[in-house]
């Protein structure tokens, strides 16, 4: 009972000990929360500038049908649901500085080609 | 394993206990029998556990989540094909009611690669196709190439639609409001306006946006006084590009419900004729707006025909009768309209659209403009939405113009319309 206590406490300690350092990382990084609406065939805002090393949560949400978003040249893909039922959420870490576009990943209509955006991460 | 994974989350997650390590001393007042130490680690354990649960809740991933908050309910199941239907019934006033499948729009969708796409759009009008005029239509609406070189500057090529008007580049039938699309976007608009060409689109930052195409010219043989452009383009059907036509659009979408754009069109459109030669100019302005259960758009479009004397009298030389074509055209609309249960799974709307439009607004010197031919509409109607791509309406039309002569006919129109 005893050593088990010990190994239990030790353990911990070792976690807090060994890890003081982990939290300067991430408490490095903004956290931005950023609501963008989908509709044929815009988003809104259209035009996102973050800076670099904050964390981007995308709240999506539709006026209409559904729509994709997709941040172009990554794995990065959600389907926001249709308007009235709730939103998506996507979370997209801003490492490198540059412009990344984003798009509509679901055909939405006659003018679904035209539904783009662009994430630009300022040093 | 899992105590491993605890063991490596609470290694990223105890940092700030340290700042926050709680006063050896105090002892748990429940169970003044444990030792101190042991209370100390079950409340670190606790905290662990529960930094555990918000590190899992707010780790960035380069590979995000999709997380609707209802999948099944949310997402469509969408096969390789998308499309829409319109299925209309009308009942003009005086005569027999009509059922008619109006629309069955299948729209294909491939990319190549990241930068280079193909869109297209096949129709079917009326629900049956023969050689006879009365017969529907097979129309190739939209069938085009994209390259995408970066937001300010992409080109397209193929069979695209004209960007001119609201109803052109969107026209779902749950994207708007009555059965029929609005008069304005019928015959001083001729939606569904396609024809061959290239171009150019993208955004210009600031919630702009525009595109510009050259495209095959409208052909001055099919505007008429009645219906105006609306049979005047090519279609793609060996359009005829002695002279193209240029066209182009603006919008700003950059406040959230908001949707302003200006449209226009240029072009020579005489190529059937040897002597003489006509053109066509359109100016458009739209405007859209919601916000909460309110929501309101308006459209004005005028129509310039240079040359239309000489017109009227080579086509009255050809058909021998005058055709009477104006030389301006010219319609506008305002529509508000009530969503009184926004975000709701179930919908509804209401809506009056009023319509002025004139397809003789100027005629050619020493010619009286016909004044049936200068109507106004008035359109009440409601939608029901079961499901966000699906809509039910119904709108009851009236019809007037300034004609003493010739009467028009109100009409009952009943639609069923999705998107899949």
């Amino acid at each position: 009972m005893m050593g088990n206590t010990f190994f239990r406490g030790a353990s911990l300690l070792c976690a807090v000990l060994l890890v003081m350092v982990a939290p300067l990382s991430s408490s490095s990084q903004d956290r931005k929360v950023i609501r963008v609406t989908a509709e044929r065939f815009t988003f809104t805002p259209s035009h996102i500038k973050v800076k670099r090393g904050t964390v981007v949560e995308f709240r999506l949400r539709s006026e209409d049908t559904n729509h994709g978003f997709r941040i172009v040249g990554s794995d990065a893909n959600v389907i926001i649901p249709k308007r009235g039922r709730g939103e998506a959420t996507l979370t997209f870490l801003a490492e490198t500085p540059g412009r990344y576009t984003f798009e509509c990943s679901k055909m939405c209509g006659a003018g679904h080609g035209f539904m783009r955006g662009l994430i630009t991460v300022d040093e | 394993m899992r105590t491993l994974t605890t063991f490596s989350i609470a290694m990223l997650v105890a940092g700030p206990l340290v700042a926050q390590t709680p006063n050896p001393s105090a002892a748990d007042p429940q169970n003044p029998e444990k030792a101190p130490a042991e209370t100390r680690i079950e409340e670190l354990e606790r905290r662990v556990r529960e930094l555990e649960s918000r590190l899992l809740e707010q780790t960035p991933s380069a590979i995000p989540p999709s997380t609707p908050s209802d999948e099944r309910s949310t997402v469509s199941q969408t096969g390789p094909l998308s499309g829409y239907m319109d299925f209309h019934l009308n009942r003009p006033e005086r005569e027999d009611p009509q059922l008619d499948f109006h629309r069955f729009v299948l729209l294909f969708n491939h990319s190549f690669s990241d930068r280079l796409r193909f869109v297209g759009e096949l129709e079917l009008e009326h629900g049956f196709v023969s050689g006879l005029e009365a017969s529907g239509e097979v129309e190739l609406e939209q069938a085009y190439l994209d390259f995408r070189l970066k937001p300010e500057l992409n080109f397209r090529a193929g069979m695209l639609l004209a960007p001119v008007g609201i109803i052109n580049e969107r026209h779902e039938p749950p994207t708007f409001n009555g059965v029929e699309r609005p008069f304005v976007d019928t015959f001083i608009i001729p939606t569904t306006w396609f024809d061959a060409g290239a171009g150019i689109y993208g955004t210009v930052g600031n919630g702009w946006q525009y595109r510009a195409y050259v495209m095959a010219p409208l052909d001055a043989t099919k505007i008429t006084a009645d219906e105006g452009l609306h049979e005047a383009s090519q279609k793609g059907f060996a359009s005829n590009v002695r002279n193209v036509a240029g066209t182009g659009r603006l919008e700003y979408v950059g406040l959230p419900g908001l949707n302003i754009g200006a449209s226009f069109w240029q072009g020579k459109t005489g190529f059937n004729f040897r002597r003489g030669e006509s053109r066509v100019g359109v100016t458009e302005f739209d405007g859209r707006y919601h916000t909460g259960c309110f929501a309101v758009r308006g459209e004005f479009a005028q129509v310039f025909i240079d040359g239309a004397e000489d017109l009227n009298d080579l086509l009255q030389r050809t058909a021998g009768v005058n055709p009477n074509i104006a030389s301006q055209m010219r319609g506008f609309y305002v529509e508000p309209s009530l969503r009184p249960l926004p975000r709701l799974k179930y919908d509804v709307a209401a809506f009056v659209r009023y319509e002025n439009f004139d397809t003789q607004f100027r005629m050619p010197e020493g010619v009286l403009p016909l004044k049936q031919f200068d109507r106004t509409a008035w359109v009440f109607g409601a939608s029901y939405f079961p499901d966000p791509d699906v809509v039910l309406k119904i709108d009851y039309t009236i019809v007037r113009n300034q004609s003493s002569l010739f009467g028009s006919a109100d009409s009952l129109n009943i639609g069923l319309g999705w998107w899949f």
